[in-house]
């Protein structure tokens, strides 16, 4: 049998020189022993002598100061040469997870072919939510049910990757029910559209994002007239869609404001039936006027409310600006294509990609027409992507770590523990805390937050009956890279629950 | 005056050395805690360095979004913000007049109450030079104390880690009611913990989780790996003290957060206050504590709104002031208010404002020296971008917080001299400033 990794008895001090990385600290061939796990054929007494402990201390000059100050002396070494594990980070990194059943069919695929298969295939539309098209102030949407239909679908797609991308959409063209509301359907209307940007190009979705109901509502642009414009939707259009700070001025923000104005809200036959339902209530009898109910599910465009005095300078040049002119004009703008590409390599790869390789791939994804799937086939082929830099260099939002834990446990009966769950861990779908989406990374790991992950894998594994067996679970879920202690606490423990516990508790399975 | 810098000057390692368990991992936390007597577990926290030592507490208040401060402090008797306001100005006729020129919103019944007794200071007109009108961008500043944007760590995180020992004492910085570490505490040198609710701050799978987690988050590798093992250490050492402290702590005055459906708030301002009461009271031993009410981006419809936020802030601070007055505690507690701007003086269409610059500051409790201070607002004297200009820096505010109520050197957190107000009482047993 495979003898055990040495295990530092204390972290080492950064001063002393390091060693040179190691690749492997194993005899046996890793990706034997990971495709015979994955076979299901290795039991309890192979797993527990996990011999691949891969920990090397740092190599200080690389680091930020940041990272120094945070840091153990201790680092992951990256299994990412091996095939089987770069499929593994993959579905870690597009598709909240994987069963050990998934993973064993995408590792039989290989590394190119499961690229292809997720970012190539159309988005699969969840199943409607019952009574959601005709939520109205009478019978609003329930958020705990809206929540719970989208973790459900989380689970169940077969395209994860655009379930993926449809929290990240979330995350960047933000609402929240807070403000929006739940009295009509436009925040279950918007997570529908966002998911249709999985294959879409940025024109086509900054025109949708401006004239969405929910974001109507939630900057405001449906009550910004030309007469007297709301600058809330012009500004976060520009600070935090598409231009980033620095790039624009606050004229530009005044501007566009003007320009954007004249938007009402679509109104569907159920919302106009509460409101006449109402107006009888209060006054016993039916309002004067009754709107019909409107065939699209977005912004209606009012000339009357838009602009009309004399042309006005916006990014520097002047003219009569429509909506539609002022969103052709952001699709100019040289910091367009790196200000989103940074944010999806920020999420997909690491925090700190350099700017050679952003450069890269915002040029064709400029070049592409904006084509979000050049875009994202761009990220997941760089060879940063499975870079040793790139290995658990990324926290998991608290919705993929617990989607990701219940797919692990093949439970997906946990979908309300995890929409139960999201708020004290900081994430609570459809409630991102501001117009700036939710933080990540570091952002994630505080006191509290860290005592909620623990809590949800106790209370998961105490909801189910019976659980999966766990004996290659450190191996399909940790890549058999564990830390010392991980390495010393599994070593110690046979039975099932105590293992999944620590496994989808541990820091490993925090990261992606 | 001797006993109190003797005892003061008791740290960690003495503590240590007399067999008392502190710190991450220590399976005798609790029972360690425990057998401290109260005026020990507060004196430990103040002993970095000499002379910084008293029992002051800061509780800083974010009022995050933008808060509106020409309907929080208003003009009583300015044509032009009538003009300029034909919707929102109507709230001056039911204002609660500070003097002749200046009104609070109706809905700080409670504080105009305290502003009475001489334990409020309104300050006015605080901003900074060049001001941003992005949230983001502003909070940064706000948070770090830095208008040049060149600073990371946040202005009360350097407070802590410059001033006191909080390695071990995670409650000496700590943030109620929310679950991130907000930017104002953050520094890499000082521990802090963050508490969403007390109720829930505990290990579900009891002791055998907890010491699960213990040993699993124990030198973890990796970019991340410390911050984890400190997260986790400094949860179950304050689930540890939240044990001993909720069996001390009996609120005395009602924390209400059913006030009304407060519109976008994401916060429960009154049970994270009530929550800061319990860490003070139980003689816990915070130095910091920061809470949040959000909420206040008002672009639209924003009387009602922005009533409702005054009437629930109004609602909290008066609740926990009560409740430390009650527990014999509001001498040592100062609550300051914060924001990221004020608000465009000309309303919008929408009967709302866009972003503005400047905003009034309130500190509030027993050390306060009350009254109005600073230049409110001049409306006719306005920037390019229809702003008005700010006649305090927000560093100066800062400063007075620092130099007079927690008594450290404002000069290590803030790295320059700002013009000097006179605010708050300094503490009766402080020694001067170093």
């Amino acid at each position: 049998m495979a003898e055990r990794a040495v295990v530092p008895s204390s972290p080492a001090p950064t001063a002393r020189p390091a060693p040179a990385r190691k690749r492997r600290t194993s005899l046996v061939d890793r990706r034997t022993v990971l495709s015979a796990a994955i076979a299901g054929g290795v039991g309890v007494g192979v797993a527990r002598l996990l011999p691949w402990h891969r920990v090397v201390e740092v190599d200080p000059p690389e680091l930020t100061k940041q990272a120094l100050a945070t840091r153990s002396a201790l680092d992951w070494v990256s299994p990412l040469g091996d095939e089987a594990t770069r499929v593994a980070h993959l579905l870690r990194r597009t598709s909240f997870g994987y069963t050990a059943a998934e993973l064993e069919s995408a590792v039989s695929d290989g590394y190119r072919r499961t690229v292809d298969r997720l970012i190539e295939t159309p988005p699969a539309e969840p199943p409607a939510l019952a009574g959601a098209d005709e939520a109205s102030a009478a019978k609003p949407l329930r958020l705990q049910a809206l929540a719970q239909w989208w973790v459900d679908w989380m689970m169940k797609t077969p395209t994860p990757f655009a379930e993926h991308m449809t929290l990240f959409w979330h995350g960047h063209f933000t609402s929240d029910f807070q403000k929006v509301g739940l009295q009509d359907p436009y925040l279950y209307w918007q997570d529908r559209t966002w998911r249709r940007f999985f294959h879409s190009d940025l024109k086509t979705m900054l025109t949708q994002v401006t004239i969405d109901p929910a974001m109507l509502r939630y900057l405001d642009l449906a009550t910004s007239s030309g007469r007297a414009p709301n600058e809330n939707y012009s500004r976060e259009l520009m600070e935090l869609f598409t231009l980033g700070v620095g790039h624009y001025t606050e004229d530009d923000v005044k501007a566009a404001a003007k320009g954007l104005a004249g938007w009402r809200f679509p109104l569907t036959k159920a919302m106009i039936d509460a409101q006449v339902a109402n107006v009888i209530k209060r006054t016993g009898k039916p309002p004067k006027f009754t709107p019909k109910p409107d065939a699209v599910k977005t912004g209606i465009f009012v000339p009357a409310r838009a602009y009309k005095g004399p042309a006005f300078t916006y990014l520097g040049e002047t003219k009569a600006w429509t909506p539609e002119a002022v969103l052709d004009k952001i699709l100019e703008q040289d910091s367009l294509a790196p200000f989103l590409t940074q944010k999806l390599l920020t999420d997909l790869v690491a925090t700190d990609v350099d700017d050679s390789t952003v450069t890269r791939i915002a040029d064709r994804f400029r070049k592409s027409g904006y084509d979000t799937k050049t875009l994202m086939s761009d990220v997941l082929t760089s060879d940063e992507f499975a870079s040793a830099k790139a290995y658990r260099a990324l926290v998991k939002s608290p919705t993929e770590a617990m989607v990701s834990a219940a797919k692990a446990l093949q439970a997906p009966q946990l979908s309300r523990l995890i929409v139960n769950s999201g708020q004290g861990m900081g994430q609570l779908l459809f409630d991102p805390p501001t117009v700036g989406g939710w933080p990540d990374n570091a952002s994630w790991i505080s006191s509290t937050s860290m005592l909620a992950r623990i809590n949800f894998v106790t209370s998961a594994l105490a909801q189910m009956k019976q659980v999966p067996s766990a004996a290659s679970a450190h191996a399909q879920f940790l890549d058999s890279t564990l830390g010392p202690q991980t390495l010393a606490y599994l070593d110690a423990t046979t039975d099932d629950r105590r293992r999944w516990a620590a496994v989808l508790s541990s820091a490993e399975f925090q990261l992606k | 005056m001797a006993t109190e810098v003797g005892v003061n000057k008791i740290n960690r390692r003495d503590f240590l050395r007399a067999g008392l368990v502190f710190g991450a991992g220590a399976a005798g936390l609790a029972a360690g805690y425990a057998a401290v007597p109260d005026v020990f577990t507060r004196a430990v926290y103040a002993a970095k360095k000499d002379g910084v030592s008293n029992d002051r507490v800061l509780v800083m208040v974010q009022l995050a979004g933008g808060n509106d401060g020409l309907q929080t402090v208003m003009p009583l008797r300015s044509s032009t913000y009538r003009d300029m306001r034909p919707q929102l100005s109507k709230a001056v006729d039911s204002a609660l007049p500070l003097d002749t020129d200046w009104g609070l919103n109706k809905e700080l019944g409670g504080i105009k109450k305290l502003y009475d007794q001489g334990k409020v200071a309104v300050v006015q007109g605080v901003g900074y030079p060049d001001p941003s009108e992005s949230h983001f961008d502003s909070i940064r500043v706000w948070e770090t104390g830095d208008p040049t944007r060149r600073q990371i760590d946040g202005w009360l995180g350097k407070t802590i880690a410059q001033n006191y020992d909080s390695a071990g004492h995670p409650l000496v910085g700590c943030a109620c009611g929310t679950t991130a570490v907000p930017g104002a505490l953050r520094d890499l040198q000082a521990t802090l913990t963050v508490i969403n609710g007390q109720q829930s701050f505990k290990f579900y799978g009891g002791d055998e989780m907890e010491r699960a987690a213990g040993a699993l988050y124990t030198s973890t590798p990796g970019i991340y790996g410390a911050l984890f093992d400190t997260a986790v250490a400094t949860a179950r050492d304050t689930v540890a003290q939240l044990r001993t402290s909720a069996a001390k702590y009996v609120p005395k005055a009602a924390y209400d957060d059913k006030v009304r459906l407060v519109y976008a708030s994401k916060n429960q301002l009154g049970a994270a206050l009530q929550l800061a009461a319990e860490l003070i009271v139980s003689g816990a031993g915070p130095k910091i504590l920061h809470v949040t009410l959000g909420g206040f981006d008002t672009h639209f419809t924003e009387k009602d709104r922005h009533d409702s936020l005054m009437a629930y802030l109004d609602t909290a601070i008066s609740a926990f002031h009560q409740d430390l007055a009650a527990h014999g505690m509001s001498d040592r507690v100062l609550i300051a208010t914060w924001s990221e701007f004020g608000r465009r003086p000309r309303e919008n269409a929408s009967a709302g404002t866009d972003h503005g610059t400047v905003a009034p500051v309130f500190l509030i409790g027993d050390p306060v020296k009350g009254g109005l201070y600073g230049e409110g607002p001049d409306l006719t004297k306005l920037d390019g971008a229809g702003n008005p200009i700010y006649s305090t820096d927000f560093r100066s505010v800062y400063q007075e917080i620092l130099a007079s109520h927690l008594v450290v050197d404002p000069r290590e957190v803030l790295d320059q001299t700002f013009e000097k107000l006179s605010l708050v009482k300094p503490p009766a047993l402080a020694a001067t400033t170093p």
